[in-house]
């Protein structure tokens, strides 16, 4: 009898290693072997053979069990497949590679003596045999791999053991105490059975757990207590599920880590159901109540665990299906992308399964804390798997936070990352792609205790990834001192630590190695002429090349004449060291049709305005109607590019390259029209026939209204220059520089020589910790910031400004083109210069003359009758024939005083409209139009009042 | 570089204005005695190229010319601090070391002998400049080389540079006083030439010099270096825009060209505030100098450097002020308000009326006791007033004949003294030009016409 005890407790040891094979193996064995009845050994003798020896085993068994089924698997694996062979010879082949599970048959081979299922082989003539067999490789490398035994209500009756009811009271405790320790460990016993709902190869019953029933006839007394123990079985057989279930490799290292805890806390349990086996084999008083005394703290604490797994595996959806959420799912297109682009699949399933893991696990666990708090012995277990839980985790915010790096094969931290997003594409990337998209928070998967701080985690390893692509961090260097859990004191200082590290890395990278501010400097330099002289005399040099249409300027000329500037010594540019940067381009659209375009967009898709920017630049001119089709010359079309190196492309993106470049050909073409004037003025000065004073009142008169025109253009252009640089841009650009001097940090100046003239060194303070630092997304944010005010400020952002400027614009250029052309004029009508005997020079070409007035007059006609105003008769289809000179005199002077009314209309008609619209823009836009709005006024008192004087 | 200025000095007045000038020029540059860069000023963000070019041993010279009948300035500049700077080329005597002798005929005769070496000298800088932008000429016009053969010039070079910009800067005499008796004949003759050759006149009155420099600098009798300190100031700082290009106003004909509507009435007057001197303690301290008060001093009448008295519809054709210093866009704007609410500026009627303003840094190479100072150039009507008191005195001398004989000698009165008649009858017309731009019909002579009779 000893002997058979021993093979029980061994037996019952082995089933503690978590196999669920106990009924199907013994039951197997004692078939073949047909081992004594159960009846023939009294409970009494049981108990006394007993001996301490064997429970000294068992135990020692217990402990090694685990750490030691490999190498047992290897001892017993040729017994196994002997053994296994003779059972079920079809599993044969299945079985050989099956070590695992080898193990806990080996109890099965060892001890073919069964003591209690022979009773259940009594009758041969319908022999019961339940068979195990081996379910396939799940990715929990610690499952096991049997199936679960066939309960025991499919058992033939004739196995059913001595009802309760033929049993005294104390016999009926010895058998449910000795059931119960089977059943604590998640097997059915003889009287503790599984209640007939439960079906144990249903995956999500098993995650619930058993319910157990016990059969009838037992003694209440002895019932009630039996059954509060019950739920402590059913609870640690719903974890074992539990764990076998959340193990598996789709559910990510954090629910591993989770999983293995709650392994140790498994193992612990199963170490006190041996300890009550000692007990009830060896100490014969050891009742049901003691027992249920023993268990209560771990039913406690197998009760947390089980809410929690359950809460868990509800999340998981393995327990029930619950799909609301996975429509939530398709709001976030760039995940699903993503994915697809990942070769991942995209099936409904796979969308919902992403439930909870990693964060989410994390944050469960946190929010179960809290709401236990209170309760210490679920604090502590809490505790505990949260410890042990987030270890993986914070290793992986470890190496996000120091190194930048993301390891992460189950996506299960809350940084993701966008491969495919390469820096390469910055040169085309007009929507910050990179750095916008590149890295991403999920946020759904962010943990309770990250959530305050998850921008600055993201952008602290976004930083270090900058850095670390531009080569300033040390990946190998090993961080030391760093809080390995959630639980660490340390643990949100090393995230704050961390961000300020990588912030102030990055923005000491981009301030001082690649010395931003001498960029920016240089940007302003380029962009919005802040020392304009070099453009100027680019634009001299070339006006030859840029008059062409700009389909056929030679950009390559123009290149090279722009480098000639750039490096002309004594320049300012001379000194710039990015000036081999710079690019000469020719757009194809003219500024005012690609910003109408942009704000016509806008109406119907505000949001998106970049991408459009971005297909605008991409397909040039799509559908450019007919009169949009005009070719510009190559003022209009000339910009300039500016290519920025790596790091820095961040803050100076295209995106932001491409603003510049508004603005930049914004101010060109004022600048444009205000030497175009200024010519004028010098012909006005300079030319004989302006000067000259005529003996006819009625041509001075004429050449009067002809130099106010041009002066209050020239009044008006430089007016708006004035305001667009001075008090436009200028302020803008030093608030931003301000912001960037506040980023930089007070202990770096080296970057102060490119300045040090203007100011004094600063002196190094302090304080180099209190002081909060701006962030370089701050610093991008500002800097777009600025261009967008800029833009806001300019009115370029309201298609009916533009449309009366660009109208303004277009008639001071025909105004300051036919300048010459008037001149010539001049010399046809004023009859002093006409005449043979004070000047003969000029009168050589009278015919062309003509033709030029007509020309002007003609344009101008088609210009005002395009802006929707009331067709002028064509004076050149009454004009008098080209041949008369001298007797057409006083038509034609009739003739340039209509050409100068047209202008003089022209202009002040739409200035006023200008003046009238910025006005409401500035009451309803922004308020520094106002200060434009007053310029213009104040400019156009004396043309204000000739205005009325004229409606009198 | 492009955009150059070549600088003329003739006369007497021209060379001490001029050697102001380039004195002035070089401490705001950092350039050396010698021409050589100080080594504090590598890095400036100023274009010295403008106003001088670098010679193979890369000291700065100067783009000037100095040219004098006779030689006792010229050769004080020769021994002066700054000698090494110039060209030594660039230096022109007279032959015979006679002066004009206030006579403006005789420095005009006298521009015959000497044109061809002058122009050598001017075609050899011309040459020597990438994209010339014009030149600058110094002179008086009361004496006789600056009067005479500085016309002499003007005339010529229309005809030799049609394109090129000519702005000169003139320095009238001193009506009150008359140091010189001629002064109204050279002054009218020289008028002449003023307004039909130059594109731009910058009007320095010797009377408002003295006037502002006693005022200002707190010195009883001003000596002519104080007086000529104050020009090459102005000269400086209408230049600022040139020299330390910022976003606007960055060539000389893009400022001219703001200021003269009208190709006639290109006389300029200026004015400067704060003026110190170097030994005026108590001016420095008690100044507050904001855009504001910067720029209503500058409207002021006691600041102007001409001796003008307006009429009651005397108005300004236009205003361009130069701030230097640190002045904020916003002050500007508001200041500009203030002046137009105030009513301190009457502008024409039929024209735009606008106060321009340009924003400059200041030499970071001087040391200045002022946050901002402001040089305001004005076109203003009443200007004529200065022209017609010169017609005044003329006529009062012409009628008695007096110190006509030295005239006659001279080649340009060989057939009579039409030349005068005819000057005359040009700034007779300049002073209509600038009175018809004082009314409304300015534009529109019959409109005007009409309104008076509707009304």
């Amino acid at each position: 009898m000893a002997s058979s005890f021993s093979r029980a407790s061994n037996r019952r040891s082995a089933n503690i290693s978590g196999t669920r094979s106990r009924l199907s193996t013994s039951l197997a064995e004692d078939y073949v072997e047909t081992p004594p009845h159960y009846e023939d050994v009294p409970p009494k003798e049981y108990e006394e053979s007993m001996d301490d020896r064997n429970t000294e085993r068992t135990s020692k068994l217990l402990r090694r069990d685990l750490s030691t089924t490999e190498r047992r698997n290897e001892k017993r694996s040729v017994v196994t497949r002997e053994k296994l062979v003779r059972r079920s010879p079809v599993k044969d082949s299945s079985n050989a590679g099956n070590r695992l599970d080898d193990g806990r048959q080996r109890d099965v081979v060892e001890s073919p003596k069964f003591r209690r299922k022979q009773r259940d082989t009594e009758e041969p003539t319908s022999p019961w045999s339940p068979q195990a067999t081996l379910v396939p490789h799940s990715s929990a490398p610690l499952a096991t791999r049997i199936s679960a035994p066939p309960v025991s209500s499919v058992a033939p009756k004739t196995l059913l053991p001595k009802p309760f009811q033929d049993m005294p009271m104390q016999e009926q405790e010895s058998v449910l105490l000795d059931d119960l320790l089977y059943v604590f460990m998640g097997y059915e016993g003889q009287y503790v059975r599984f209640t007939d709902s439960y079906n144990p190869t249903e995956d999500k019953a098993k995650l619930a757990g058993p319910d157990f029933r016990i059969l009838p006839g037992l003694d209440p007394s002895l019932k009630d207590l039996a059954t509060s123990m019950l739920r402590m079985a059913t609870h640690y057989s719903a974890m074992e599920a539990f764990v076998e279930a959340q193990s598996r490799e789709e559910f990510g290292s954090v629910s591993h880590a989770l999983c293995a805890a709650i392994r140790k806390l498994l193992k612990d349990y199963l170490i006190l159901v041996a300890q009550l086996e000692m007990k009830v084999i060896s100490d014969q008083s050891f009742t049901l109540h003691q027992m249920h005394l023993h268990v209560i703290p771990t039913a406690q604490s197998l009760a947390h665990l089980y809410a929690l797994a359950q809460e868990l595996l509800k999340k998981n959806s393995l327990l029930e299906e619950d799909l609301d959420d996975s429509i939530d799912d398709f709001d976030d297109a760039d995940n699903i992308l993503e994915r697809l682009r990942e070769g991942g699949d995209l099936l409904p399933g796979s969308m919902t399964k992403k439930g909870c893991i990693g964060g989410n696990v994390l944050a469960l666990l946190t929010q179960r804390l809290e709401a236990y708090s209170g309760d210490p012995a679920a604090r502590t277990l809490l505790e505990m798997l949260l410890r042990e839980a987030s270890r993986p985790y914070v290793n992986m915010l470890n190496e996000w936070l120091h190194h930048g790096g993301i390891k992460d094969p189950h996506s299960e931290f809350l940084i993701g990352e966008r491969s495919g997003i390469k820096r390469e594409r910055m040169d085309e990337d007009y929507t910050d792609e990179y750095w916008e998209k590149r890295y991403y928070i999920r946020d759904r998967e962010v943990p309770t205790q990250l959530e305050a701080v998850k921008e600055k985690i993201l952008l602290a390893g976004k930083y270090l990834n900058v850095v670390r692509e531009c080569g300033g961090v040390n990946i190998s260097k090993k961080i030391t001192n760093i809080p390995q859990t959630f639980s660490d004191p340390q643990f949100l200082d090393n995230v704050n630590t961390a961000y300020s590290h990588a912030n102030s890395s990055l923005l000491s990278l981009l301030l001082t190695e690649n010395s931003l501010r001498s960029r920016l400097r240089s940007l302003k330099h380029y962009f919005f002429l802040d020392r304009a002289e070099f453009f100027l005399y680019f634009l001299e040099l070339s006006s030859s090349e840029l008059r062409k249409p700009n389909k056929s300027v030679n950009i390559g000329k123009l290149q090279s004449l722009l480098d000639l500037v750039l490096r002309q010594p004594g320049s300012i540019a001379a000194a710039d060291p990015f000036k081999e940067d710079v690019r000469v381009k020719m757009n194809e659209i003219s500024l005012t049709q690609w910003l109408m375009k942009i704000v016509m967009v806008q109406g119907i898709d505000q949001d998106n305005q970049d991408s459009i920017v971005e297909r605008y630049q991409a397909t040039p001119a799509p559908s450019v109607t007919k009169e949009d089709d005009k070719e510009i010359n190559g003022f209009d079309a000339l910009e300039i590019d500016y290519t920025v190196p790596f790091p820095l492309s961040l803050v100076i993106s295209r995106k932001t390259v491409l603003r510049y470049q508004l603005l930049f050909r914004y101010t060109l073409a004022l600048r444009h029209l205000e030497t175009m004037l200024v010519d004028c003025w010098s012909e006005h000065t300079k030319t004989q026939s302006w000067i000259h004073k005529s003996s006819s009142p009625r041509i001075e008169i004429w050449k009067r209204r002809a130099w106010t025109l041009r002066a209050r253009m020239l009044v008006f252009v430089q007016q708006m220059l004035f305001f667009a640089t001075t008090e436009v841009i200028e302020p803008n650009w030093q608030k931003l520089m301000a912001k960037v001097d506040e980023a930089k940090a007070p202990d770096d100046f080296s970057d102060q020589t490119s300045q040090q003239e203007q100011q004094p060194p600063v002196l190094p303070s302090s304080n180099t910790t209190t002081k909060t630092k701006r962030t370089v997304d701050e610093l991008m944010q500002d800097h777009l910031d600025m261009l967008d005010s800029c833009m806001k400020d300019l009115g370029l952002t309201q298609g009916k400004l533009l449309k009366i400027h660009a109208k303004l614009m277009m008639g001071c250029t025909m105004f300051a083109t036919y300048t010459s052309s008037l001149s010539r004029s001049l010399y046809a009508v004023d009859p002093d210069l006409t005449n043979p005997n004070t000047t003969t020079n000029h009168t050589a070409e009278p015919n062309k003359t003509t033709n030029t007035t007509t020309t002007a007059a003609t344009t101008l006609n088609a210009k005002t009758s395009s802006s929707n105003q009331t067709p002028i008769p064509n004076p050149s289809a009454t004009a008098a024939n080209a041949n008369a000179n001298t007797e057409s005199d006083p038509s034609r002077l009739v003739r340039m005083d209509e050409t100068l009314k047209k202008y003089e209309d022209h202009f002040n008609r739409h200035l006023k409209i200008l003046i009238d619209s910025l006005n409401y823009y500035a009451a309803t836009e922004t308020v520094v139009l106002l200060g434009l709005c007053a310029r213009l006024t104040a400019a156009e008192v004396g043309g204000n009042r000739e205005r009325e004087a004229g409606l009198l | 570089m492009p955009r150059e200025i070549i600088t003329i000095q003739a006369g007497q007045c021209g060379n001490n204005v001029g050697s102001q000038f380039w004195q002035q020029l070089c401490q705001e540059h950092g350039i050396s005695q010698d021409g050589n860069l100080e080594d504090f000023a590598t890095e400036g963000g100023d274009r010295k190229d403008v106003f001088f070019y670098q010679s193979d041993d890369t000291r700065y010279i100067p783009r000037a010319i100095l040219i004098d009948l006779e030689p006792r300035v010229i050769n004080s500049i020769q021994t002066g601090p700054y000698k090494n700077i110039y060209n030594p080329e660039n230096f022109f005597i007279g032959q015979h070391g006679m002066g004009a002798g206030n006579n403006w005929a005789a420095g005009y005769a006298a521009g015959e002998s000497v044109q061809e070496e002058v122009f050598d000298m001017i075609d050899r800088e011309a040459d020597g400049s990438d994209s010339l932008e014009g030149f600058m000429l110094l002179h008086s016009i009361g004496g006789g080389t600056g009067s005479g053969l500085g016309s002499f010039l003007l005339e010529r070079m229309n005809d030799r540079f049609p394109k090129k910009l000519m702005q000169t800067y003139s320095v009238f005499p001193d009506s009150a006083t008359g140091d010189v008796v001629v002064n109204p004949y050279n002054s009218l003759l020289a008028m002449r030439r003023l307004t039909q050759n130059a594109d731009s006149v910058v009007v320095l009155d010797n009377g408002a010099l003295t006037r502002i420099a006693a005022d200002r600098l707190h010195v009883q009798e001003p000596s002519f270096q104080q007086t000529n300190q104050l020009v090459s100031t102005v000269m400086s700082a209408s230049t600022t825009t040139l020299r330390y290009p910022g976003y606007m106003h960055n060539d000389l004909v893009g400022i001219i060209a703001s200021l003269i509507p009208t190709p006639r009435c290109h006389f300029l007057m200026t004015a400067y505030t704060p003026f110190t001197g170097d030994n005026v303690d108590q001016a420095k301290t008690v100044r507050k100098t904001t855009v504001l008060d910067v720029m209503r001093r500058l409207l002021q009448p006691k600041n102007r450097m001409v001796s003008i008295t307006p009429s009651k519809s005397s108005c300004y054709l236009s205003i361009l002020n130069i701030i230097q210093g640190e002045a904020d866009p916003t002050d500007v704007h508001k200041s500009l308000l203030r002046i137009r609410e105030r009513r301190l500026a009457t502008f024409i009627p039929w024209g735009p009326a606008s106060i321009q303003v340009a924003l400059t840094k200041k030499s970071p190479y001087l040391q200045n006791v002022h946050r901002v100072s402001g040089l305001m150039l004005a076109n203003h009507t009443s200007v004529a007033t200065l022209f017609k008191r010169i017609v005044v005195q003329y006529e009062k001398m012409r009628k008695r004949n007096a110190f006509l004989e030295q005239y006659k000698k001279e080649a340009p009165f060989a057939e009579g003294l039409g030349e005068f008649d005819e000057a005359k009858e040009v700034v007779t017309g300049l002073i209509g030009e600038y009175e018809a731009a004082e009314r409304d019909d300015y534009l529109d002579p019959e409109m005007g016409k009409e309104r008076a009779e509707s009304s």
